[in-house]
């Protein structure tokens, strides 16, 4: 296991596309004091800005911690396919980009764009999140395709922005634009959401268990479902069913949750 | 007494390029022809309250200095910088543009422009579903709909309705402006003759204005019609045919909601954003049933709740209106050369605007590295402002941290930026006093012109660029022997 | 005086007929001279091939729809970064790259020049500017004339005279090089967001047909003795079955040949070539272009060759475009120009299991193989609408070599590949025949008597690429090949060593070229235009044309026209 501990307290934005297990794995500890680092414009060394040092770990995975914030530090397992960051402290944006296995936790809170465009793995966040979770490159419409992400707080806005697959699961809160252009996949959401959730949405499930804001006008009502099933789950209900976004010709589901939600009972009149 | 024409105007995006700067003896402009309040205000004005020296800060205080000694601390604040932010760029020319990113990717520094703070999501919403636009003229000759929504011309783009739009006349579309107003005038003084023969004669005599022909939606007219959304009833409304207010905050789902009625969809909701659902089916008729129509939008969508996804759907929605009639969609842009800022960018690096150059190479992720977000997480340790005032406009939370490092300021006058900045380079009025190259609202490039001389002493935006970047080559050259 | 010479290199020369021979380039001040003194520089060239400079006839890289190209499409750039060094300036590469990524690009490659060939005339500022940010290159840029309003008016009412002096006039204000015709006539159809569907098809609000277009330009062009023909980009591209239109556009000026030499130049080839009802019954109308072009030598075409990865497709084809977007769901960029022209943008992924996709890729080659004569069929990628530019080396190995295709082949959709002509041909070109598809040709068809030959008097534009054709067979060796051509071992720009093992030396910035027609009663065009100006455009008379000083290098070339 590899520990990292800031030497400092960090201002300008550090690139940390270097911090990964596949790069670390192959490397000495020497090599890895090495490892070029960006900090603002100044090119710089792993080892100039961390204290680094090798110790044995519980774990079969190859692992990497990160001792204290690097909430200014970006991109932390960009592209990993195994091993395991743990980051206890707060974690910078770009989270696990474009992973394609292993798993990432942090104790604290991460930035925006965590999970972005990811393929596969785990990241599990157990302070808040950012905007623009799982979500695709500005002007991409490949946003995540797999994997998992869970967080136990709060997220942003535009939370699954182009999913195409996977998994989102938010404990706490999110904000507007939940599932915004969603191809595939699956967002749950157990607290509020601003409102706006699947808008221009194609495909892919939405599970809202508390209030939202609104319902998109551009959705239709289905039915009322007693629960629904989420990552082998049983959510229970009852959940208004509705299809849309009808705007983009969409068959995404939205579910939001009835009691939750006493001001959508005039859409039952809809139902037969 | 000297008279030039076609003059462009410096000022918004409209770009108008039929003024008529007149001159005195002493070539001092006495009059701008044809220009609105702002481009008069600007011709005749802009010399008033010019800072006379470059100034720096010492001891607190700003004091004069010489050209060279403030590009020399310039050069050096950005030299020292570990993430400068290089920001304005909208209010000079494509030249100095282009000298700028070169600086900026000398410095390794971040450079953005206005567009972050007013059609930036608008560019964000071109990346997500593309824009079925054309140039102004397009409008002109064509379009028997024009719908400006979330946008006041008649405050902020004054000659926009008479060059492009509800009172100008084109090739396939004549407007009844003229018509009507020529009626108007007759009417005028028909009823001036009416009002003296009823004071003399004591007649009741009601004369009615242009009254409407027949059903406001009517097809069978050539007519140019202009329907304006938006929050509260402007002065463009009530110019128009036809006002529709939203609520607050709801535009998004009005626009969504239309794309549905345009596809021959049904909504489950009797009113949408405070319309009903019928209205909304009228305006969906009267969309498909036109020739080609015209949306332009501003503020009011980019900068409400959604934002750039305000635009996003105000594109499909015109994207959409595709399938049925010829539908075009056009953002007012606000400053005058915001357009050639972005345009200048996206060439020299790929990306229009919030383009991070430390690492050296272009990045862009506008949230990450746009100008506003930089400042409120406190990640920039300099600040370079030209053409710009962010200081009056940015958040607070923004301004303050600008405060907080070197600031370096390229303004031609006394600005709540220029009062915080460190060092003060005044420049030449671009498009009175320097020439160069702008790009209207349409991407259409115009010249500025020289209409008189500048004072003594005074260098252009982009000569002091290049003398800053030069020095900043120098000290580098300096710092790695 | 700087003195270079490339000395014992393999030269292929196709307009001064040398083929292979081992022969020393002298150069003095920018120019190809008979000897230079002992004390000159040398570059090495032995084992290695030297060719003229590459010359690219057509490519997208400058101006108003490139540049919202790159707007609409951060994905794109995201994948392909140039990192900023001592020498060159940093950008963004892939299907549209920024401006200094494209001169840095060709230069590598050993191009020493190419020709924007979509100019909105209202904004052909825009296009000098970024040419200007272009370096390493020469340059020029083709104004789009064949939906303007004074051309439509004006052959309309057969003053083909008075066409030919504003077209001069045109040529001047946007500091153009050639006559450029996309969809003749639907360009101002999808003003209103229709379309012409045929030579004969009417141009709406005109009364003008297609057929009278090209035919009208065409004897413009000859009145006013441009050195390049009209370059027609036809109508129904990319509809299947639209090979009848391209034959059509071909036969159409037949009668307007002179003396054997070429009066049109249609562009992209393969997008026009489509025989078939439908997508699903697509193929190949290579067969029957190719024999057309056999017998006839009033014609020169551009391959449009196909790549297969995700590029961005944007031509001044208004509708075409806008049945892209119908066709890929992708997003969509439209952007008309008053009076003149119009324009689109759409992302598409060409794709190695598409049946159509593969179809189009084998097109292009089947005409650059079954075509006899090199001279009538030039190497491009209409970039980036086939692919981008930077992809030349593979299409160089395709055309040199049936192994190169056939490992392609091996790959294709199957039903593609059974109705592929390639198979069957065994051609291979020769370096001779590449250097002229790829510089000596286009040079020729361009009229640029400086440009694609190594003869005394030629600008000192030179690639040297390492590939030894004693020692090797380029059509065996066909990755040497590729190699050789994507990082040239030398390439000269106006007598300079600017790249070097494929790494940029010396940056330095090329001309650009336009072509300054001189008429007999300039002025009375001038009135003319400046009288219906307001009525025509929002802007003002005296704001459009370019003014002297704007473009950095202009290299104006003149001509006398007959009118």
């Amino acid at each position: 296991m590899i520990i990292l501990t800031p030497k400092r307290v960090f201002k300008f934005p550090i690139e940390g596309k270097n911090i990964t297990p596949d790069i670390f794995a192959k490397k000495s500890l020497k090599k890895i004091i090495d490892l070029e680092v960006w900090e603002g414009n100044r090119k710089r060394s792993l080892g100039e800005l961390f204290d680094i040092k090798n110790e044995s770990s519980p774990s079969e995975e190859f692992t990497i911690k990160i001792e204290g914030d690097v909430s200014k530090v970006r991109n932390i397992g960009f592209r990993m396919s195994m091993g395991q960051i743990i980051v206890d402290g707060d974690a910078g944006m770009h989270l696990g980009e474009e992973m394609s296995g292993g798993a990432i936790t942090v104790s604290g809170n991460a930035g925006s764009w965590a999970g972005s465009q990811m393929k596969e793995g785990t990241i599990e966040i157990k302070g808040n999140a950012g905007d623009y979770i799982g979500a695709a490159y500005r002007g991409s419409t490949k946003g995540m395709n797999g994997g998992k992400v869970i967080i136990h707080g709060n997220a942003g806005h535009e939370v699954g922005c182009f999913m195409r697959n996977g998994l989102i699961k938010i404990l706490g809160n999110v904000g507007i634009f939940a599932g915004i252009h969603m191809n595939n996949g699956t967002i749950f959401v157990q607290g509020t959401s601003q409102g706006r959730a699947g808008a221009q949405m194609i495909n892919g499930k939405i599970i809202l268990a508390g209030h939202s804001e609104d319902v998109m006008p551009t959705f239709t009502i289905d039915e009322i479902k007693a629960k629904v099933k989420v990552d082998g789950e049983k959510i229970e209900g009852p959940f208004y069913r509705f299809t849309g976004d009808l705007a983009d010709k969409g068959k995404g589901k939205l579910f939001v949750s009835k009691p939750k939600n006493q001001y959508l009972s005039s859409y039952e009149k809809y139902l037969e | 007494m000297k008279v030039i024409p076609a003059v462009t105007c410096p000022v918004c995006g409209t770009f108008c390029d039929d003024i008529e700067i007149v001159l005195d003896n002493n070539n001092q402009i006495i009059e701008a022809r044809n220009a609105c309040a702002m481009g008069a205000a600007k011709f005749l004005n802009y010399s008033t309250h010019r800072t006379k020296t470059p100034l720096i800060r010492k001891n607190g205080e700003l004091v004069e200095t010489t050209i060279d000694e403030a590009i020399e601390k310039a050069a050096k604040i950005l030299v020292d910088a570990n993430y400068p932010l290089l920001y304005g760029w909208s209010n000079t020319s494509c030249e100095a543009n282009r000298v700028g990113v070169e600086l900026a990717e000398e410095v390794g520094g971040v450079i953005d422009n206005t567009s972050t703070v007013c059609h930036g999501p608008s560019i964000l919403g071109v990346q997500a579903a593309g824009i079925s636009s054309a140039t102004l003229g397009q409008m002109r000759h064509r379009a028997d709909l024009i719908i400006y929504w979330a946008s006041n011309p008649w405050d902020a783009h004054p000659r926009h309705p008479e060059r492009y739009t509800m009172f100008s006349d084109g090739r396939f579309q004549k407007s009844s402006w003229t018509n009507y107003l020529s009626k108007l005038r007759g009417e005028m003084s028909k009823k001036k003759i009416q009002r003296a023969s009823n004071l003399v004669l004591k007649k009741d005599f009601c004369f009615a204005p242009c009254q409407e022909e027949g059903l406001p939606y009517s097809m069978y007219t050539k007519k140019r019609r202009t329907i304006v959304v938006d929050v509260r009833k402007t002065r463009t409304a009530d110019a128009a045919d036809c006002f529709l207010q939203v609520e607050p905050g709801k535009d998004y789902e009005l626009l969504q909601a239309l794309r549905v009625l345009v596809n021959d969809g049904e909504l489950d909701v009797d009113e949408v954003a405070g319309i009903p659902v019928e209205t909304l089916e009228d305006l969906t008729d009267v969309m498909i049933g036109c020739k080609l129509g015209i949306l332009f939008f501003g503020l009011g969508l980019t900068m409400t709740k959604g934002k750039h996804r305000n635009i996003d759907a105000a594109i499909s929605l015109t994207r959409d209106l595709n399938n049925r009639t010829k539908f075009l969609i056009m953002p007012m842009r606000g400053h005058y050369n915001v357009t050639g800022a972005d345009i200048v960018s996206a060439w020299s690096t790929g990306y229009p605007f919030a383009v991070d150059l430390s690492n050296g190479y272009p990045r862009y992720n506008p949230g990450e590295t746009s100008a506003v977000d930089i400042l409120c997480r406190d990640e920039a340790d300099a600040v370079f402002v030209i053409a710009s005032d962010p200081v009056a406009h940015f958040p607070r939370a923004a301004s303050k941290n600008i405060a907080k490092h070197p600031l370096i300021a390229i303004d031609p006058e006394v600005t709540p930026t220029t009062m915080l900045a460190d060092v003060i380079l005044p420049p030449t009025f671009v498009g009175i006093e320097t020439e160069g190259t702008a790009y209207r609202m349409d991407h259409v490039p115009l010249p500025l012109k020289k209409v008189v001389e500048p004072p003594e002493g005074f260098l252009s935006d982009k000569e002091i660029l290049q003398r800053i970047l030069q020095k900043v080559r120098e000290l580098r050259k300096r710092d790695m022997n | 005086m700087t003195e270079l010479i490339v000395k014992n290199g393999f030269v292929y020369d196709p307009l001064n007929r040398i083929n292979g021979e081992k022969m020393d380039i002298s150069i003095r001040d920018g120019k190809i001279v008979e000897s230079v003194k002992d004390k000159a520089d040398v570059v090495d060239a032995s084992g290695m091939v030297v060719m003229p400079g590459g010359v690219d006839i057509h490519s997208h890289i400058a101006g108003g729809e490139v540049d919202t190209a790159r707007l609409l499409r951060p994905e794109d750039h995201v994948k392909d970064v140039e990192v900023k060094t001592a020498l060159t300036r940093s950008g963004v590469g892939y299907s549209i790259p920024s401006t200094f990524t494209t001169g840095y690009r060709y230069s590598r490659m050993g191009y020493t020049a190419a020709m924007n060939p979509s100019m909105a005339p209202l904004q052909a500022r825009h296009t000098h500017e970024e040419l200007s940010d272009t370096p390493m290159i020469d340059k020029a840029a083709y104004p789009l004339l064949g939906d303007w309003w004074f051309s439509l008016e004006h052959i309309r009412d057969g003053l083909i005279e008075e066409n030919a002096a504003h077209i001069a006039w045109m040529l001047k204000a946007t500091r153009g090089y050639a006559i450029k015709i996309v969809n003749p006539g639907g360009l101002e159809a999808w003003g209103f967001g229709r379309n012409v569907h045929s030579l004969d098809d009417p141009v709406p609000n005109f009364g003008i047909t297609p057929r009278e277009i090209i035919r009208g330009l065409c004897k413009v062009n000859t009145l006013l003795n441009l050195p390049h023909t009209i370059h027609l980009h036809t109508n129904n591209l990319g509809q299947p079955g639209n090979y009848v239109t391209a034959l059509e556009s071909m036969k159409c000026v037949e009668d307007l040949a002179r003396e054997d030499r070429p009066v049109l130049h249609i562009t992209h080839i393969q997008f026009c070539a489509f025989k078939g009802e439908d997508w699903g019954n697509l193929s190949s109308g290579a067969e029957e272009i190719s024999n057309y072009v056999n017998n006839h030598s009033h014609v020169t075409l551009d391959m449009g060759q196909v790549v297969f990865s995700d590029t961005t497709t944007m031509t001044a084809d208004g509708p075409f475009q806008y049945g892209l977007y119908h066709l890929t769901g992708n997003k969509w960029v439209n952007h008309d120009v008053e009076t003149e022209t119009s324009g689109g943008i759409v992302p598409f992924r060409y794709k190695r299991s598409s049946a159509v996709h593969a179809t189009q890729w084998s097109i292009a080659l089947e005409i650059a193989l079954l075509i006899k004569d090199p001279w009538k069929i030039l190497m491009t990628t209409d970039h980036p609408n086939g692919g981008p530019f930077t992809s030349y080396p593979k299409i160089m190995a395709w055309l040199i070599s049936r192994g190169a295709r056939e490992k392609v082949l091996k790959k294709i959709n199957k039903r593609a590949r059974k109705k592929s002509l390639l198979p069957s041909i065994d051609r291979e070109l020769s370096l001779y025949e590449l250097a002229i598809v790829t510089r000596a040709g286009q040079a020729k068809a361009l009229g640029l008597k400086q440009k694609g030959h190594l003869g005394v008097g030629a600008d000192a534009d030179i690639a040297v690429y390492n590939i030894n054709p004693e020692r090797d067979d380029p059509a065996k060796k066909f990755v040497t090949a590729r190699n050789a051509f994507t990082s040239a071992a030398y390439t000269i720009k106006s007598g300079q060593i600017v790249v070097k093992d494929g790494e940029i030396v010396k940056p330095v910035f090329g001309k650009t070229y336009w072509v300054d027609v001189k008429t007999s009663m300039p002025q009375d065009i001038n009135d003319d235009i400046k009288r219906k100006f307001r009525e025509y455009w929002t802007v003002e008379y005296e704001n459009y044309p370019i003014r002297e000083g704007f473009l950095h290098a202009p290299a104006p070339i003149t001509v006398k026209a007959e009118v």
